[in-house]
Parts: structure tokens; C-alpha cells; sequence
């Protein structure tokens, strides 16, 4: 398994508190170039981006590109409305997803 | 004075002399050590890269913070925290944050895409930097403003040796 991630959020939080969202990403973000041993080189295959969504709505979105280290940790913020998932997708180089959802409680 | 027993261990008369060469050395650190230009003068290509980003607006140095440390070791994983201070409503917020790396090989890291919903303009995230230069943060408001905050970055391994 190259890709998982750890996502944390509080415990709970109250109606209109900004609550920060934090996510550590384990995947190699190959940045490509180096040899493959046969003449080539090998592409690059990175998470180029993170997308968030909290009770349907987009929230945040991060592109990517090689300047993001390998197991990227990514920090952000939101305001807690309502107790609902979190959505996090990363698209990776070459097309393939990776969802997650952590649920945010709210009282 | 007797002459030297040989050749070799007599001193030459071509090429600096040592003393000349221990005070060029000290002059050398003396220039090493002063503080790097906090660049208020950006180098071309770093200008050419922010113009490209904010699309010819010049962006003004205030109300952002790039916390990034001043050396570091290792440039595959370099903790950074962005903060604009902005109250994040409909009428006024960040809505994106741009890092720029003047001398990694591909010079844009990563753009951070905020909304009100954000509540806060602040987030951090890992950079992988190729060797020392400066780091260049850009924040564009939502009014079509942009800001900007950079800091001189020494990195002693670079993340362009190993396979990391």
C-alpha cells in the first residue's frame, strides 16, 4: 500500500469555531526523472491534488506539484457548522483517487 | 642565511603567500557572515515568476507571515506556516496562497485554494527544496489584491541528491 493517510480533528467542536484540520499523507511523491535502468526515465506520480468537502460543500483544495516533500503533512482551517463528514480525495498522476471521510461532531 | 635544503621546502616567491592567503580567507567569512539581503530587490526570474502568478499586479509585503525555518538540513521535508491575516467573510478573503521556489526545477510548490468557509487564512504543509534560495509566498485577496512575503532559506542537503 503506498497511499494512507491520518487525519485529525477535534475531539468536538462548538457551532461557529474555527477548528484546524490536519492530514498526514503517506505516499513517495515521486518526483520523476531519475533512470529507470532501461534508457527511459521514470514519470512522475505525485498527488497533484487534495480536495476537501465538509456537508457537501468545498472547503479547500490544494494543487501540488514536486515542490510538496514525499508524506506530505497538510494543515488547514475551517469554521464548524454543522456535525458532518469531511470528504478528503487526492487525485493522483495517472488518474487514480484515493477517498477518505472523517466526521466532524459538532454540539 | 643558509640556503633551503631543497627545492621544495624553500618558500617560493611565485603564487600568494600564506599570509596573504589567511587574510584573504578571514575577509571571505567576513562576507559569508554578513546577513543576506532581505530580498527587497527580487532577482529577475523571481519577479518574472511573481508577475506570471499575479498577472503583472505588484503584490504589496504586508499582512502575511511565512514561518519557515532559516537553515535547514534537509531539504526533502521543510515545515512551513503561511498565515494571512484577513477576516475571511464573503466580502473578504484569501482565495488562494501560492509557494514559489526560485531555484527548485520546477519553481511552482503548491497553491492553497481558500474561501470564507475557511474562517482563518492559515495553513502549513511540508516543501521539498532543491538547494538554498528564497521561499516567495503569495496570497490573492479577494478584492484582486495580492501580498507577499519571502524568507532566505539555507539548505545544507539539498533534496535533489538522493532518492528521498
Amino acid at each position: 500500500m503506498t497511499f494512507n493517510a491520518r487525519i485529525t480533528l477535534p475531539a468536538q467542536a462548538s457551532p461557529g469555531e474555527i477548528i484546524e484540520v490536519k492530514v498526514l499523507t503517506r505516499h513517495p511523491m515521486d518526483r520523476g526523472g531519475q533512470s529507470d535502468g532501461k534508457g527511459g526515465t521514470v514519470p512522475r506520480k505525485i498527488l497533484n491534488r487534495l480536495t476537501a468537502t465538509y456537508a457537501g460543500e468545498p472547503i479547500f483544495r490544494l494543487d501540488m506539484h514536486t515542490g510538496v516533500s514525499a508524506n506530505p503533512f497538510v494543515s488547514f482551517t475551517t469554521r464548524a457548522v454543522a456535525t458532518g463528514d469531511i470528504v478528503f480525495e487526492w487525485r493522483e498522476d495517472g488518474g487514480a483517487t484515493y477517498t477518505r471521510i472523517a466526521r466532524l461532531i459538532v454540539t | 642565511m643558509s640556503s633551503a635544503i631543497s627545492p621544495r621546502s624553500g618558500r617560493s616567491d611565485s603564487g600568494p603567500d600564506r599570509r596573504r592567503v589567511v587574510a584573504g580567507a578571514a575577509a571571505g567569512l567576513l562576507v559569508a557572515a554578513l546577513p543576506p539581503h532581505a530580498a527587497a530587490e527580487a532577482s529577475p526570474e523571481l519577479a518574472q515568476l511573481i508577475a506570471r502568478i499575479t498577472e503583472g499586479v505588484a503584490p504589496e509585503r504586508a499582512r502575511i507571515s511565512l514561518e519557515i525555518p532559516a537553515l535547514v538540513e534537509n531539504g526533502n521535508s521543510v515545515d512551513t506556516r503561511i498565515a494571512v491575516e484577513s477576516p475571511m467573510t464573503e466580502a473578504d478573503h484569501v482565495r488562494w496562497i501560492h509557494l514559489i521556489a526560485e531555484k527548485n526545477p520546477f519553481p511552482d510548490m503548491a497553491r492553497f485554494h481558500l474561501g470564507p468557509r475557511a474562517g482563518r487564512a492559515e495553513v502549513a504543509t511540508t516543501l521539498r527544496l532543491a538547494q538554498s534560495q528564497t521561499v516567495t509566498a503569495i496570497a490573492a485577496l479577494s478584492d484582486g489584491r495580492f501580498v507577499m512575503a519571502d524568507a532566505n532559506i539555507v539548505v545544507t542537503l539539498s533534496a535533489c541528491i538522493d532518492g528521498g
